[in-house]
């Protein structure tokens, strides 16, 4: 089996936050569509939007800017805002 | 970290070294944890508000209805229109409908058919005309001061006690005190007098309408003795005044609440992003709605902005930047348990988790 990279983890992960904060029926993390639109098609909000940033907030040590909720439309752009962050993240270390 | 305090009492910002809390850190306590646990599971109300008439059985001053355009919008009393919108509101995802001006109460069958497509949501009304007990929504019934006043800026008489009439016992029922400018004191009388009757009270603050003239605006000072009749308030009627220290703050703030927050309603955020801005609505009495005036009181001056309602929105859409430690969290938690137990049947307000006033984050508390 070949080996997750790192945004498959993050998405996954993501995912699973979903799943679990949000009470998502009927739906695994390995089948949750990264590219669904969250608002338009599974109708979450900005209220269910803050309850995932803050679990992932928590998760990753990161800062999820509230100007920035308005990108984060499916779950691979979060992912991707994610990883950025961690990326940052390790360069400001790194210095 | 060097970081403000943003939740002292003496809204005193000073630097030091403070912890950085995760949110599961803050949730650990029980009582938070139960809290959010209870308040979580109506997010997903989303609400819309719509004219009911252009008719009102008393005229006001400072009424926000008779300001702008909206009340030259013509009745539509088509029952099949009404009932076609709600539909399709519903199907655009709104949850919750806030029936309002001129006076809702003069059109009960309209408001028993926004009823029967909805099972959640309000009446702003006058109190003066009983609204039928089978359309269950909660009723909100303006108070703006002791029957003398309300004699002066309302043109009706011994108002208090017909409104009590029409609602004591009535689980509906809400009074929503307006604490002008001019009426601050008067609402300890107003409060004993509801309490004697079991009925539930909670606070509005005047917010002018754009172009006021009049001398209901409030001042600083006014500001500051509004807060104080509030907190005296909710200590010495717990069981009947529904608000929380951090009601008192938001709304008595010398900034508005679009200042402190940031306004969601599509008024003041043109952006279709997500959230209010994208599924609000304010119909007039014609079932038309325009974006650059929807707001949940179209017509007041935004940066004097401290109404009751427009905060069970915008306030409660701050969680996120609330979580930055339990103290802050715990005041934005009593915030919406007091905002939901004022605008759903059935929900009921526990003790506030907080008995102290916190600052809105990155603000001070006045």
């Amino acid at each position: 089996m070949p080996m997750k990279t790192n945004i498959e983890e993050i998405i996954l992960h993501v995912a699973r936050v979903m799943i679990d904060e949000l009470k998502l029926e009927d739906i695994t993390p390995e089948g949750f569509d990264p590219d669904i639109d969250l608002v338009d098609e599974i109708g979450i909000d900005s209220m269910d939007l803050a309850t995932v940033a803050l679990v992932l907030r928590d998760h990753y040590a990161i800062r999820i800017e509230e100007d920035d909720y308005p990108k984060l439309t499916n779950v691979r752009l979060i992912a991707e805002y994610i990883e950025q962050k961690l990326s940052e993240k390790s360069v400001a270390a790194a210095n | 970290m060097m970081s403000r305090i943003s939740g002292n009492q003496t809204g005193k910002e000073t630097n030091s070294f403070r912890k950085e809390w995760k949110f599961s850190e803050i949730l650990a306590e029980r009582g938070v944890r139960e809290r959010w646990e209870k308040v979580r599971k109506y997010f997903f109300l989303r609400e819309s508000t719509y004219d009911m008439s252009n008719r009102c059985n008393i005229r006001c001053e400072g009424c926000y209805y008779y300001e702008g355009d909206k009340q030259f919008a013509a009745e539509n009393k088509n029952p099949d229109s009404w009932r076609r919108l709600m539909q399709a509101e519903k199907a655009r995802g709104i949850t919750y409908v806030v029936l309002a001006g001129a006076e809702p109460s003069l059109a009960p069958d309209l408001c028993r058919i926004c009823f029967k497509e909805f099972p959640l949501g309000s009446i702003a009304t006058n109190g003066l005309k009983a609204i039928p007990a089978d359309i269950n929504f909660k009723i909100h019934i303006s108070v703006w001061g002791n029957d003398d006043t309300s004699a002066r800026v309302r043109s009706a008489k011994n108002m208090l006690i017909r409104q009590i009439e029409n609602y004591r016992g009535d689980p509906r029922a809400v009074f929503v005190y307006t604490f002008t400018s001019n009426n601050i004191d008067q609402v300890h009388e107003v409060a004993a007098i509801l309490a004697e009757h079991g009925c539930k009270l909670t606070f509005n603050v005047f917010s002018a309408p754009v172009g006021y003239r009049g001398d209901l605006r409030h001042t600083p000072e006014t500001l500051g003795e509004t807060r104080k009749a509030m907190m005296d308030l909710l200590t010495a009627y717990p069981g009947n005044v529904l608000f929380s220290p951090y009601n008192a703050v938001a709304h008595t703030h010398r900034k508005g609440l679009h200042d402190l927050y940031g306004c969601s309603y599509p008024r003041r955020n043109a952006s279709t992003d997500i959230g209010l801005g994208r599924s609000f609505r304010q119909y007039r009495t014609d079932l038309n709605w325009d974006r650059a005036a929807a707001c949940c009181v179209p017509d007041t001056d935004c940066d004097d902005c401290r109404h009751y309602a427009a905060g069970s929105a915008v306030v409660t859409a701050r969680m996120f930047r609330h979580a930055g430690d339990p103290q802050t969290f715990k005041s934005w938690l009593d915030y919406v348990d007091t905002y939901l137990s004022v605008w759903v049947m059935d929900y009921h307000k526990g003790a506030n988790l907080s008995d102290r006033m916190a600052a809105p984050p990155e603000n001070e508390i006045f």
